[in-house]
This record gives C-alpha cells, structure tokens and sequence, in this order.
C-alpha cells in the first residue's frame, strides 16, 4: 500500500461491487454533511392554555420558589468569603454544614444521622414558644451518651474484623438495647445555647475528621 | 331495485355486449351460454339473447359446437388474417400472449415458454406492436415491467390497479380527496344524529351510514372520472378506520336489502379521538429529528437547539 | 434505572433540594442500597453534608432506610425511590387537584405538606389558617376549625395518609441462633413498611386545636418558614399529635387521575351524560375495588341508577340505553358482567389504560410523522403483522412512500421487522419480512423519551434563566429598591425614576423571558400528563399479565 497515496486503495470495500469500474472516477462523495439541525416536518402541537393551565404554571412556579426559602435546600458552607455581595443581607445566616436547619423528629430517621439542630436565629419572633424543651437535649447528657458509644465503637471496631458472625449480632443487640434510651431525650428539659451538638457518629480516620470547614474546599 | 346496482350489474345492452366479449376473452376457447348466465344473473334470459345475437350478427361472435354443446367465442378475424404471412415462430408468440388473456404475459416469460432466444422475442414484440395486434402495457405490479396482451383487450385490474391508477401510477391524491369525502359525509351525519336530541340509541343508530350510502353520495358528488364500485368506497373507508375517524360495525341485514352483501351489512360511522395531542407532542423535543444525538454540553444540546429557540420565540 | 430517569431525579432534586442533596441522591439512585459511610467515601463529600442530605430525603419519603442486607444489626442501608423522586414534577397537579376538590384550604394543605414532606395535622392547620389569615381583609382570620374539616376531609377521602411506622432499627427483633447460619439475610431495604400497614393509617388523631390564623407581619415572613416545626398551643400545652405525621397519599391521587382521564376519554368519544354514568360507577367502586384491580366491582343497574345525582335527570330506561351503548362501544370502557339487577356493569379499568396508552402512542406518530404515516401505523397495532405489500394495500399509500415511512418508523423503533425464512437457509428471496407493532415496549420506549423531554425542558429553563441573570438581578435589586422606598413614603417622581433604571429593552428582554420560562414550565406539566398516562398503562399492563 506504501506510496499509493490517497486514493481507491484506501477503500475498505471492494469498489467493483458497486458497478464502478477500474479507472473510472468515483461519484462524487454524498452532498453536504447533513445539517446539525435538520428541518423538522412538522411544528409542535400548541401547549394547551386557559386558566387551569396558568393556574398550574403558578403553582409550580411559586412551589419552585418556596423550596429555595426551606430548610431542606442545602446549601453548603461557603469556603472564603470574596466578596460581600448584596444579596448576603436577604440570606438570614451564613449556612453551616455541621448543623441542621430545621427539627428533625429523631424518632423517625436512623440515629446515625444525628446532627446539630441550629435553632432560628429570630428567636425573638416566637417568643412564648419554649420549643426547647421538646426537641433539645441537655449538653451534659449527650456528652455522656458520646462517651458511652465512643467506647462501645471502639470495642466494635477493634474486633470487627475476627470476630464471629454470632458474637456480632449478640454485640449489636446490646447497642441496640442502648439506643432505647435516648428517645427520652426529648423529655429533658434544658434551656441553654442555641446549638447542640447530637451527631455522635464516629466516622473515624476513613472521613478525614469532623471538620467540614476542610472538608469544604475539597468538595466544592 | 336493480337500477341501484353498481356498475357492474347495470343492464343497459351496450354494456351486457361488452361484458359478454369480456368473458370472451378471458376464456379464449369459447364459453357456454351457462358461462354468461352464471355472470350476470340479474339480467333477464330474453336481455341476454338480443346481446348474443346481435354480436354474432356484426360478426364479432363465433358460434362453435364442441362436445358440451354450443360455445361462443370472440370472431379472431385478425388473428387469422393478420398474421398471415409472418413465420411460425411468430406466430407462437402471438398465441402465447393470446393465451394470457387480459393479464398479459412478461417478455421474459414469453422467451421461457417459446424457447426462443430473447433478441428474437424483442424483435417479433417490436413488429406484432407496429401492425397494432398487440400492445406493451405497464404494469401496477411492478413498475418498468411491461406485459404484453393482444391489441383489443382491456387490461386486467391487477394490471391497471383498478380505480386508483391512471397509467400505472398510483393517484395518491385521488385517494386521500376520497378519504376525506366519505369523513365528511360520515362527520354530518354524525353530527346531525347528535343534534337530533332523541334517545340515546336512536342517536347512535342513526349516525351510522352503510357503505353503500357512502357510495351513493360519492357518486352523486361526481368527484370521481372512473366509475367506483362499492368495495372501492369500501377501500376507502378502511383508510378512515386506520385514520383512526372512523368505526365499522357488521351487521345481519335481509337479503336483498340495499348494500347487503351475503347477508351481512357493514355499517361506517364516524368518531372522535378519545384523548387531545398528547403533551409529549406540543414540545420541539416530542417531534426532534435530532433527539438521540442530544446531550447537555453536547453538540446538540436543550441550550443551543434551534427548534427550542423557534419555538420559545414563536 | 434508566438514564433518562436518573438525568431527570437529579435535576428535580437539584431543583427543590439544592446540589448538595442532588449529589447524594443521584450516587444513591446509581448504586442502589448503601451504607451511611460508603455514601461518605464513594461521594467524597463531607459526612454532615451526606446526612444532612438523608434527613431530608428521608423526611420527603425519597429515601427509605433499613437493615442492611446482612440483616439487622448491621449498618443501615439507604436507599432511594426513583418513582418518589419524579413525582415532584407532578407536584403542581396533585395541589390543583386538591384545589379544585376541597378548595383554597385543601389547595394550601396539599402544597405545605408537599414542601415539608411529612407534617403533623396541627402543624398543618396552623400553618394554612395563617396563610389563608394572611390573605384575608384586615381584621378577618381563619378559623383552625375549617382547615380541621379540610384537612379530615382529604384524609377520609385517602388523599392524605399517616407516614408509615418506622421500623426502629435497633428494635428489630434478631434471628434466633438456631436459623442464624441458614437463615436468607431479610431483604429489609427491599420492603419498607407501606402505610397501609399501619391499621389507623386513615385515621385521624384527637386534637386539641382551638383558635384562629394569624396575621405575620412582612418582617417575618419566611423566617418562620426556616423555623422548628413543633406547634404549641398559645398557652404551651401540647396538642395531642406531636408524633403522628402525614403525608401526600401519592398514589390515592393517581387513582384519581387515571378515573379523570377515562371519564374525558368518555366524554370524548360518546357525549357528556356517558360520561356522567361513567363517573357515578368510578365513585361508586372507589371503596370497593383494589387499586390495581382490572376492572371495577359489577355494579347492577339499579344500583347505577339510584346513585346517579338527580341533577343529571336520567331516566331508567334512558340510563340501560346509555349502558348498552358503553358496552357495544369498540373502547369497551364499560363492560357487562352479568344480568342480575338490571344487568351487572363493570368499568374496564386496564383496557381503558391501554385505550388511553394506545391513542398517546397514536397521536406520537401522528404529530411527528404526519397523518399518514399515523395510518400505517394504526393499520399494524391492529393488524398486528403485515408484508410491505399489504401495508400498502390496506393504507392506499403508493409503494415509495409507504416504504419510506415504514422505515423512517422502523428506525424510529415505532415499528418493528420480523423476519420469517421459508427455508433454513435464511435467503432473504424466501423470507417473509413481516411489520408489526408492540404496544407495551414502544409504550416504555416513549416514556423514557418524555423522561429525557423533561429533562431537556428544565436544562432550557436553566439556560434562559442563568443567559439573563444579569437582567434579573438588577430587576430584583429595583424592586427592592423600589419597596424600600414606598414603605418609606418616596415621592412619585423618585419612584418613577428607579423604575426607569430599567430600560426598555432591558424590560423587553425580562418580558421575553417571562414568557419563555411560563411556556417551559407549562410544558413540563403537559408532558407530564403523557408520563402519567403511560407510567399507568405499563404499571398495569404488568399486574395484568
């Protein structure tokens, strides 16, 4: 093939086949390239309109909106403030990653997702409701509750690896008894800082520490 | 009852004598007096006679004996005297294309039947055509395939395709004006049957058109050159039914009663979708030529589509 | 999970929850079933970030949590509803359905459930009473008591439902020793408990909710919004259903939907009063019939006529005319069952579905091929298997263009080819090549192509919206601007000119805009209603099966 350049021999099929002859030029390659957009056949059938129509526009619209002003939007911690933008003044605080911005009910969610609850900031604006009470708990429990399972996790840990599958189960059976009590947390009746700290998850060196303010950078 | 017969069944003499050559031809050997009776049974003995008689009169009839009795066969003056003079092979020729009637025979399958080389076929086609014996026609069957048939036949409808073809092409638009014909006839009637504020099943039963009404009002709009038969509108209406317009119920009638065929009538009515365009269609992306190669970041992609932007601004 | 309907979750929750949730949950869907720490590590993301993310997966039912598939004891798996997740598009369907059935109440009770996930009643009668209180005249309040009956009106009619129990995960009872080796780890993840579970799932808590909505003033709205949830009576006392949460009943209102969409259908192909008789029989078997039954219990005659509203005025021997019709019509929405009382009718709810299904399909081909090509079409669903020939035959369509289109919608996947040898050699000359139509596997095939029409639908809207970012900030900031000063009591001429810091062309370019993004969001919705029409066929063209 060296030295016969650019021509039929290049072909990757027999050119014979199509009823070309040797020593007859080749037709010419197809056309353009077909357009990147081709003309449609057809136009697109007209949205229905009418006032359910505009209704339902709305509504998907303001419900759009509405989930940018929830808490369940999240929003990661900023890594540097650069510049003081004007919109910092609507944003009521600065997001945290380390707290939650609304009131989980505990019972309802796996323990291990435990997270500082952040209270609002405008406590002001409710006053008389001592919500504290019900959904707060007291500092000086959690902070023996974190030792109780820091121990056992490390005992879990340590072991994990030879231990039977029965001797396993029969350990987790005694943490899940554990866990029992902390439901009555919620009982407690503390009035203190605003945060507390609920996440007792040991995640370990496999998660880089606790500190999202490093964490951030990294991610975002 | 019979002048409502479609064309076929018509009684008019003239066209009892050309169904009768019709016959003829395509029974080269002669048919029976049965033959004809069998073919048209509507027409009355003493019709049928006059017509017999007065082709053999003008000599386009032969009268034969053979073992079953009397035969008619077309007189082949030409057949005899015309080729008279030409050589045997063609000769042969000119019985194998007589031999197939008013469907015609291919050249091809003239060379297989005579054995003959196909440079001598093209040849004695080329001079039975220019002394007009035979004649070259398309077919609807495959278009550049021509059949041959001798000169004075009418050809056969699956070769002319029937009503829909003119030449060998398919009259796309003669279809689809039909189609909308017979909709809008069945549309108002429809409509009028729902205006008509009566019981629901008087309602429903009188938005029902036989096909033969559908044929009769057809034919009176006289939108058609050719002469429709009721399975032609019947054609058409089937196209309505894939439209999706129309319903088609089958129903016993009595004998005899108008548009009954074997004792069943088929009733047409029109319908309306049950669902608008669905939603899917009334976005560029529902109808995009281009929608598997689109991709965020992509060539094509939701950003720089061009029919989005049309469509955004239109 | 197809691609087109991971594409699709992501953007809704990246939408309604933010990026961060968006990551989560699109590792989740892509994975299947994981651990708390392997979402941790395979993201990359920080741990409080993950969690926080579940909660609120969690909390909007996305995502359900479990043993792992090791069995209980072990770390708990998370894993997310792919179907959960894309209802959020259908989001502004279920609150005007809620509208239009129990009005402004049930409208704004439906929406703040739907923003929060889950909610307490007392939360929710609150919540709305304000709301309403909010835009009532001066002086004017909503009483709890109306939002009450509202809100156990939407719950007696299943519209609403308590969230199912969790299954504390530390309390799940643990294998006895003896089965522990042979034991199958129990799917745990696989089977989160259904609401139906919970016995009183319909039922409603004793509250103890008296009072009246109150009016916010500006300063604090949505502050509020950002805030705990646990009401309080004004005096402090508890009000009885702290623990009982509820939730959109999503597939009560599908019901609904898909018994909408028969009546139009109805009404559509027979007249009003059909469809009238239609409705009476769906809401008469609402109770009765299993929400994925084929058809609907027989109802006799008698029963379909003493039900009907007098409203309607429709005579005994008028209604079994009407009845006889359904039945004789080719749709067979309605179907007879039997004779006994007047004759025994049932309404063909899967045979409706594939009706509504196949017409959707249709009107695909028709819109985007022509109506000719839709002819073709129709002519092989019914046909079921047809030579080119016949095709061409039956539709009148010259042989050129028939085959033409009967390619372009085989490489469409419209349209499939079979080939059928005459002989085991396979050559092509003594092959039939038959054409046919599938309606179930062309009904998927269009579905993911609405999936990914959505999809295409919202990155437009990003576009538009992130192109004119420029324009509309500074439309925000006057209009902030432009408030300040009102409240402050500016002079008119001062206001007009802030309001001329926009120039014409700039409120030319907002307008556009405006219109742009109402028509891709109206889109959206519209072609939800495909989805939803070809979700149901295919979910009951299974059960059927």
């Amino acid at each position: 093939m060296a030295g016969r350049g650019r021509g039929r021999a290049q072909l990757t099929f027999n050119v014979d086949a199509l009823g070309i002859k040797r020593g007859e030029a080749l037709p010419p390659t197809m056309v353009k390239p077909s357009p990147l957009f081709p003309p449609m056949q057809f136009q697109p059938v007209p949205l229905q309109t009418g006032e359910a129509v505009d209704y339902m526009i709305a509504l998907k619209q303001e419900f759009r909106a509405s989930t940018k002003n929830l808490p369940f939007h999240i929003i990661p911690a900023k890594a540097k403030r650069d510049v003081e933008r004007y919109t910092d003044k609507y944003q009521t605080s600065e997001p945290k990653n380390n707290t939650i911005e609304w009131t989980p009910d505990w019972n309802r969610l796996p323990k291990e997702l435990c997270i500082r609850v952040r209270e609002p900031q405008k406590s002001k604006a409710h006053p008389s409701m001592k919500r504290k009470k019900k959904t707060e708990i007291g500092k000086q429990e959690v902070i023996q509750k974190l030792e109780t399972l820091q121990k056992k996790e490390e005992e879990t840990k340590s072991d994990e690896e030879e231990e039977n599958e029965e001797e396993n189960k029969k350990k987790k059976r005694e943490d899940d008894e554990e866990p029992e009590e902390e439901n009555d947390y919620d009982d407690e009746d503390f009035e203190d800082e605003t945060d507390y700290i609920m996440s007792y998850f040991d995640n370990g060196e496999d998660f880089g520490g606790d500190s999202d303010d490093n964490m951030d950078e990294a991610t975002y | 009852m019979a002048d409502v017969k479609v064309k076929k069944e018509s009684t008019e003499p003239v066209d009892i004598e050309n169904r009768i050559k019709e016959l003829c031809s395509q029974f080269p050997h002669g048919i029976t007096d049965q033959v004809i009776q069998n073919d048209m049974p509507h027409v009355e003995p003493q019709q049928r006679a006059m017509a017999i008689n007065r082709l053999l009169s003008v000599g386009q009839l032969d009268l034969l004996r053979n073992a079953n009795g009397l035969l008619y066969r077309l007189k082949d003056t030409q057949s005899t005297s015309k080729v008279k003079g030409s050589d045997n092979q063609e000769k042969l020729v000119y019985q194998i294309i007589e031999d197939a009637g008013n469907k015609g025979i291919w050249s091809r399958d003239i060379r297989f039947k005579s054995n003959l080389p196909l440079t001598e076929i093209n040849k004695i086609l080329k001079n039975l055509e220019s002394k007009k014996l035979i004649k070259a026609v398309k077919s609807v069957a495959a278009s550049k395939k021509k059949v041959y048939m001798l000169y004075n036949l009418q050809p056969d409808r699956s070769v002319t395709g029937g009503a829909w073809y003119s030449d060998q092409d398919f009259e796309s638009e003669f279809v689809e004006v039909l189609n909308q014909q017979c909709f809008k006839f069945l549309q108002s009637k429809a409509e009028v049957a729902r205006d008509s504020k009566q019981s629901p099943m008087v309602q429903r039963n009188s938005s029902f058109a036989t096909s033969h009404e559908v044929w009769k009002y057809i034919s009176e709009l006289g939108i058609s050159k050719v002469d429709l038969s009721m399975e032609d509108i019947e054609t058409i209406l089937n196209t309505l039914i894939f439209d999706g317009k129309v319903e088609m119920t089958i129903i016993a009638a009595k004998e005899g009663t108008v548009g009954s065929v074997d004792g069943q009538m088929k009733l047409y009515r029109g319908v309306n979708p049950i669902i608008p365009p669905t939603g899917l269609v009334k976005t560029p992306c529902g109808l995009c030529p281009v929608f598997d190669d689109c991709h965020e970041g992509g060539e094509i992609s939701p950003s720089n589509c061009i029919y989005m932007s049309e469509w955004l601004d239109f | 999970m197809t691609t087109q309907e991971v594409r699709l979750c992501g953007l809704l929750l990246q939408e309604h929850f933010g990026g961060v949730v968006e990551k989560v949950g699109t590792h989740l869907i892509r994975s299947g079933a994981l651990t708390l720490r392997a979402i941790v590590q395979e993201t990359n993301m920080s741990l409080d970030l993950v969690k926080k993310s579940l909660c609120v997966l969690v909390q909007h039912g996305m995502c359900v949590f479990g043993a792992g598939r090791r069995g209980p004891g072990w770390p708990v798996e998370y894993c997310v509803c792919v179907e959960r997740v894309l209802y959020m598009l259908r989001y502004p369907r279920y609150i005007y359905t809620a509208k239009s059935l129990y009005g402004d109440t049930g409208e704004l009770i439906v929406e703040e459930i739907l923003q929060r996930g889950q909610m307490t009643m007392s939360c929710a009668v609150k919540t709305v009473a304000d709301r309403l209180t909010q835009n009532m005249e001066d002086g004017c309040s909503m009483d709890y008591s109306e939002v009450v009956s509202a809100f156990s009106n939407l719950v007696e009619t299943h519209f609403l439902q308590r969230c199912p129990l969790v299954a504390e995960q530390g309390s799940a009872p643990p294998p006895t020793t003896s089965t522990l080796e042979t034991a199958p780890p129990p799917p745990a993840i696989t089977c989160p408990p259904t609401p139906e579970s919970n016995p009183d799932c319909y039922r409603l808590p004793q509250i103890n909710l008296r009072g009246r909505g109150k009016r916010r003033r500006s300063s604090e709205d949505g502050e509020d919004q950002r805030g705990g949830k646990k009401p309080k009576l004004d005096n402090g006392q508890p009000v009885g259903d702290e623990d009982i949460y509820w939730q959109v009943n999503f597939a009560r209102f599908h019901l609904h939907f898909r018994d909408q969409g028969i009546i139009s259908a109805v009404a559509c192909k027979l007249d009003q009063t059909s469809s009238e008789i239609v409705r009476t029989m769906l809401r008469m078997s609402e109770v009765t019939t299993q929400p994925s039954a084929a058809h609907t219990q027989p109802l006799s005659a008698n029963e379909i006529f003493r039900a009907l509203p007098p409203s309607y005025s429709i005579g005994r021997p008028i209604l079994d005319q009407y009845l006889t019709l359904l039945v004789d019509d080719p749709m067979e929405f309605v179907g007879k069952s039997g004779d006994s009382g007047g004759g025994m009718y049932v309404v063909n709810l899967h045979r409706a579905l594939a009706n509504l299904a196949r017409a959707t399909l249709e009107s695909v081909v028709q819109e985007r091929f022509g109506s000719r090509s839709a002819r073709i079409f129709r002519l092989l669903l019914r046909k079921r298997h047809l030579e080119q020939k016949q095709v061409e035959d039956f539709a009148m369509i010259p042989a050129k263009e028939a085959k033409d289109m009967l390619y372009t919608l085989l490489s469409e996947n419209l349209v499939q080819l079979q080939e059928i040898p005459k002989t085991p050699d396979h050559a092509p000359s003594r092959t039939f090549y038959l054409y046919t139509v599938t309606q179930l596997p062309t009904a998927r095939m269009l579905l993911q192509r609405c999936y990914k029409t959505v999809s295409n639908l919202i990155e437009r809207r990003l576009f538009e919206t992130k192109e004119n970012k420029r324009h509309l900030e500074k439309s925000q900031r006057i209009e902030a601007i432009l408030a300040s000063l009102q409240t402050t009591g500016a002079e008119p001429t001062q206001l007009q000119e802030v309001e001329e810091m926009i120039t014409a062309p700039e409120r030319q370019q907002l307008e556009a805009l405006r219109n742009h993004i109402n028509k891709l969001d109206s889109s959206e919705n519209q072609v939800d209603e495909s989805i939803f029409l070809l979700e149901s066929y295919i979910k009951s063209a299974g059960t059927t099966r």
